[in-house]
């Protein structure tokens, strides 16, 4: 599988297809790959794969990184890392076109905080995400890598993450402002949350914005709450669970439990809308339907 | 200096002494998520992690907090009052950071004392007792040594407590607020018994690297603009991560917090790996890309600190490794920019 | 004490913060007045263009400036002045509305409704059935305990 991506690599930097690979390569500690950036063939000799690489690299399509593009690029991707890449041209902030996918087959990487060696990866050392994982073999790809692999039949918004939903909701509103409460808490504005996001490229973000505040900079309750509910909310019906933002966040909060909750709430609100599946589909909210359900309005 | 010995007994009493004493006593906690912090503790029997390798966060939180209220200003019969915050700013204890913590403290201070006397930060470190613990196990990402400090590394503290093989630690004063502190506590302390025997030291990962040649390849006018920024830090998102934890880390922004006639100045932590961070009122910034911003990271600790605080700005607590999203590791900059130096 | 009690009570007015479009709620509102008809006083009224422009923040924003409640209206489906505001706006808020909700917000306190530039009667009937609700609630004390408090500046700047 490793052999086949560099040399599918050095053929496409060799004949000009592209001029950029963006895969990943071994990481300086034990356990732990890195976003890489292969701009010759002897670069691609450094190319690898793992259940290591948790990186959704595809945030280095976004236009937080166009200073180093140059032309057409290609990525290595897993499942997951597409449905970003769906996501991105359906929002029109890229053509199909533009790039190559190097599609991975994938049986789940590792879980945060976890140093796992070895190909086998057990349920309890994946990324939640893997669980309910319907991608395995991307859904879109120009070159494939590994066996395909099926992805069993799944209940939608059922298990993994989506359980931990439930179990959230299933408290009393005060016990539930308590738990967030005691979460943002520990948020220390690092902001890593939204840096890591491909689907947060805005060019302003409304934390720089202070003409208002609207979004007050220090890290205490209030400010904490309003951040951490406009990042989720603008990611509502976009999201397409890679889990980044969670796995990047120094202060352990489950940013997963809330970015699934409005999924859940897209889901079964607007036709069982989920976000990266379909490119040529109009955005839950850039479109509407008279008949959406308004039982909450007076 | 004196240097005397405590049990596990008295090591735990000494907690609960001092809090009864009024002392504020900050300490590493796991939280309720798992991670480990340097917190306010009121009980010998709080969650304690003194064998932790090392917090998550730096705990240079006890003396430059994240977030703090600077002065108040409100609308009154007079026209606009303003109003200096003046904190209540208890005796503490820092018990069990880490040498390289304790050391970075040294290097804080040299900022908030330079051109302008922080008295926040000032205050708090004069109320301090900083009493280290030396390290007996380093992980991966540790290079205290390769940067000049040490595992049992003495800069810094004002004790430096030593594990004894089967229990209680060694306390050895460095400096007269050390003694001082073990003369108010002397029940908790007894005399060295000859024959103890400590724990190992910590074994740290030598990165072969040499900070003077790293200072003097940045120092080379033409190495600001080399390639070598780029290739390492293009991927680097952003985010405030390693500034954030990183005990030498100092930036802060001072902002209003209006609230109808009244507000507060807030001084909170901000990081020059923030795309805001540099950005001028006129549009134009000068780091405009995130390798330069990295790029300025790394002058700070090993040419900025040293040229004008004549201080080391990096301890080697190797926090910002095991932060980074992206695995952006400073010692591959180091290990590279030392290759070319020599 | 308890006839003490009970007077504070009655003294105490909730905040219900309306965030109302232009054309329809605010004419509704409006009409509510050169009618004179009266309606309860806990409301203050935001004028913006549409349903549209009301972002999610501006519900957090009203809560952090000390609201007890919050309502959110424009004009009934179909009758948008920009055509499709409110259609968009009324998606926004089914899902706004579950995350507050997930976050621990007390819903009773988030209202939404359609009134339009005729209905004056409708505007009274719903400021006042919101505001007799908001007043057997009381003060909106979980997310008070993470306002600025101006008792606070009062002990500060009395030193
Ligand atoms: S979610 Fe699916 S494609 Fe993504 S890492 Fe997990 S198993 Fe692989
Ligand atoms: S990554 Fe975590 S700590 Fe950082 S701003 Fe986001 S939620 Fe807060
Ligand atoms: S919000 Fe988090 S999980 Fe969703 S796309 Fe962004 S980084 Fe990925
Ligand atoms: S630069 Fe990194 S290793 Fe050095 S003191 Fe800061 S966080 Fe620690
Ligand atoms: S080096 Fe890593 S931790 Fe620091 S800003 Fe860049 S991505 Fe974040
Ligand atoms: S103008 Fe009233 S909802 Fe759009």
């Amino acid at each position: 599988m490793i052999e086949s991506l560099r040399s599918k690599s050095k053929e496409l930097l060799e004949n000009g297809t592209v001029s950029l690979v963006i895969g990943y390569a071994e990481g300086s500690k034990k356990g732990k790959t890195k976003p890489f950036f292969a701009y010759s063939s002897e670069d691609c000799d450094k190319l690898t794969f793992s259940p290591q690489c948790v990186n959704n690299l595809t945030i280095y399509l976004t236009r937080k990184f166009t200073f180093m593009k140059k032309g057409k690029v290609a990525i290595v991707a897993k499942g997951c890392d597409v449905k970003t890449i769906n996501v991105l041209i359906q929002e029109n902030q890229l053509k199909r076109d533009d790039v190559i996918i190097l599609g991975m087959s994938c049986d789940g990487v590792v879980g945060k905080d976890i140093v796992h060696d070895g190909e086998q990866l057990p349920d309890e050392n994946k990324s939640i995400k893997c669980l309910t994982c319907d991608v395995k073999t991307p859904i879109d790809y120009d070159h494939l890598f590994g066996e395909e692999i099926k992805s069993e039949a799944l209940e939608p918004m059922t298990g993994g993450i989506y359980d931990a939903v439930k179990e959230v909701k299933a408290m009393s509103w005060s016990d539930r402002w308590k738990y967030w409460m005691d979460h943002f808490e520990r948020c220390i504005k690092c902001y890593a949350c939204k840096k890591v996001c491909p689907l947060c490229y805005c060019d302003v973000c409304i934390t720089e914005k202070s003409r208002p505040q609207w979004i007050e900079t220090s890290a205490h309750a209030r400010g904490n709450y309003a951040w951490n509910i406009k990042r989720a909310m603008d990611l509502a019906g976009r999201c397409t669970f890679c889990g980044e933002c969670d796995r990047s966040c120094p202060a352990e909060i489950p940013l997963n439990i809330i970015n699934q909750e409005l999924a859940m709430t897209v889901y079964d609100s607007f036709e069982n809308y989920t976000a990266g599946y379909q490119t040529d589909v109009t955005p839950p909210f850039v479109s509407f339907k008279e008949e959406d359900k308004e039982d909450f309005i007076k | 200096m004196s240097v005397n010995q405590l049990s596990e007994d008295a090591f735990y009493n000494l907690i609960d002494d001092l809090n009864s004493k009024g002392t504020t006593v900050v300490a590493p906690v796991r939280n309720e998520v798992g991670m480990v912090q340097y917190e306010k503790v009121t009980s010998s029997k709080d969650n304690f992690a003194f064998d932790e390798v090392i917090g998550r966060y730096s705990p240079k939180d006890a003396f430059f907090p994240q977030h703090e209220t600077v002065l108040r200003y409100r609308e009154g019969e007079n026209g606009v009052e303003v109003k200096a915050e003046e904190p209540e700013i208890n005796d503490t204890v820092l018990l069990g950071i880490r040498p390289c913590d304790a050391a970075a403290m040294i290097s804080l201070n040299k900022v908030f004392t330079w051109d302008y006397i922080d008295n926040l930060f000032t205050e708090r470190r004069k109320k301090a007792v900083i009493i280290s613990i030396a390290c007996n196990e380093a992980d991966e990402s540790c290079y205290c040594t390769s940067v000049g400090f040490a595992p049992d590394g003495k800069e810094g503290s004002d004790l430096l407590f030593s594990k004894i093989k089967g229990g209680g630690y060694l306390a050895e004063a460095l400096t007269d607020e050390g003694e001082t502190f073990i003369a108010n506590n002397s029940t908790c302390f007894s005399k060295k018994d000859k024959s103890v025997e400590l724990e190992p030291i910590a074994e740290v990962t030598d990165l072969g690297v040499n900070i003077e040649h790293i200072k003097r390849w940045l120092d080379k006018k033409e190495n600001f603009e080399h390639k070598v920024w780029d290739d390492l830090a293009a991927k680097c998102v952003g985010c405030g991560g390693c500034t954030f934890v990183c005990p030498t880390c100092h930036c802060f922004d001072l902002v209003d917090e209006p609230y109808g006639d009244q507000g507060k100045r807030v001084k909170n932590w901000d990081g020059c790996q923030f795309d805001h961070f540099t950005l001028h009122a006129s549009g134009h910034n000068p780091r405009e890309h995130q390798p330069q911003r990295w790029r300025n990271r790394f002058h700070c600790k090993f040419k900025i600190y040293p040229d004008r605080f004549e201080k080391k700005g990096c301890v080697g607590c190797g926090r910002c490794i095991r932060v980074c999203p992206v695995n952006l590791d400073i010692t591959e900059a180091m290990i590279e920019i030392t290759a070319m130096e020599s | 004490m308890s006839e003490e009690k009970t007077e504070k009570k009655e003294e105490w007015k909730p905040r219900l913060v309306a965030y109302v479009c232009n054309w329809c709620t605010y004419g509704g509102a409006d009409l509510a007045g050169t009618s004179r008809l009266t309606y309860d006083t806990s409301v203050r009224a935001i004028k913006l263009p549409c349903t549209g422009r009301i972002d999610p923040l501006f519900i957090i924003k009203a809560f952090e400036r000390g609201a007890d409640g919050v309502l959110i209206s424009g004009c009934h489906p179909g009758d948008c002045h920009y055509n499709t505001g409110n259609y968009h706006a009324r998606r926004r808020w089914t899902t706004f509305r579950s995350l507050l909700d997930f976050s621990g917000i007390d819903m009773r306190r988030l209202h939404f409704s359609w009134i339009s530039a005729a209905e004056a009667g409708k505007w009274v009937e719903v400021i006042n059935e919101v505001s007799t609700n908001l007043k057997e609630l009381g003060p909106y004390k979980e997310f008070k305990a993470i306002t600025e408090k101006k008792e606070e500046y009062d002990r500060v700047f009395a030193q």
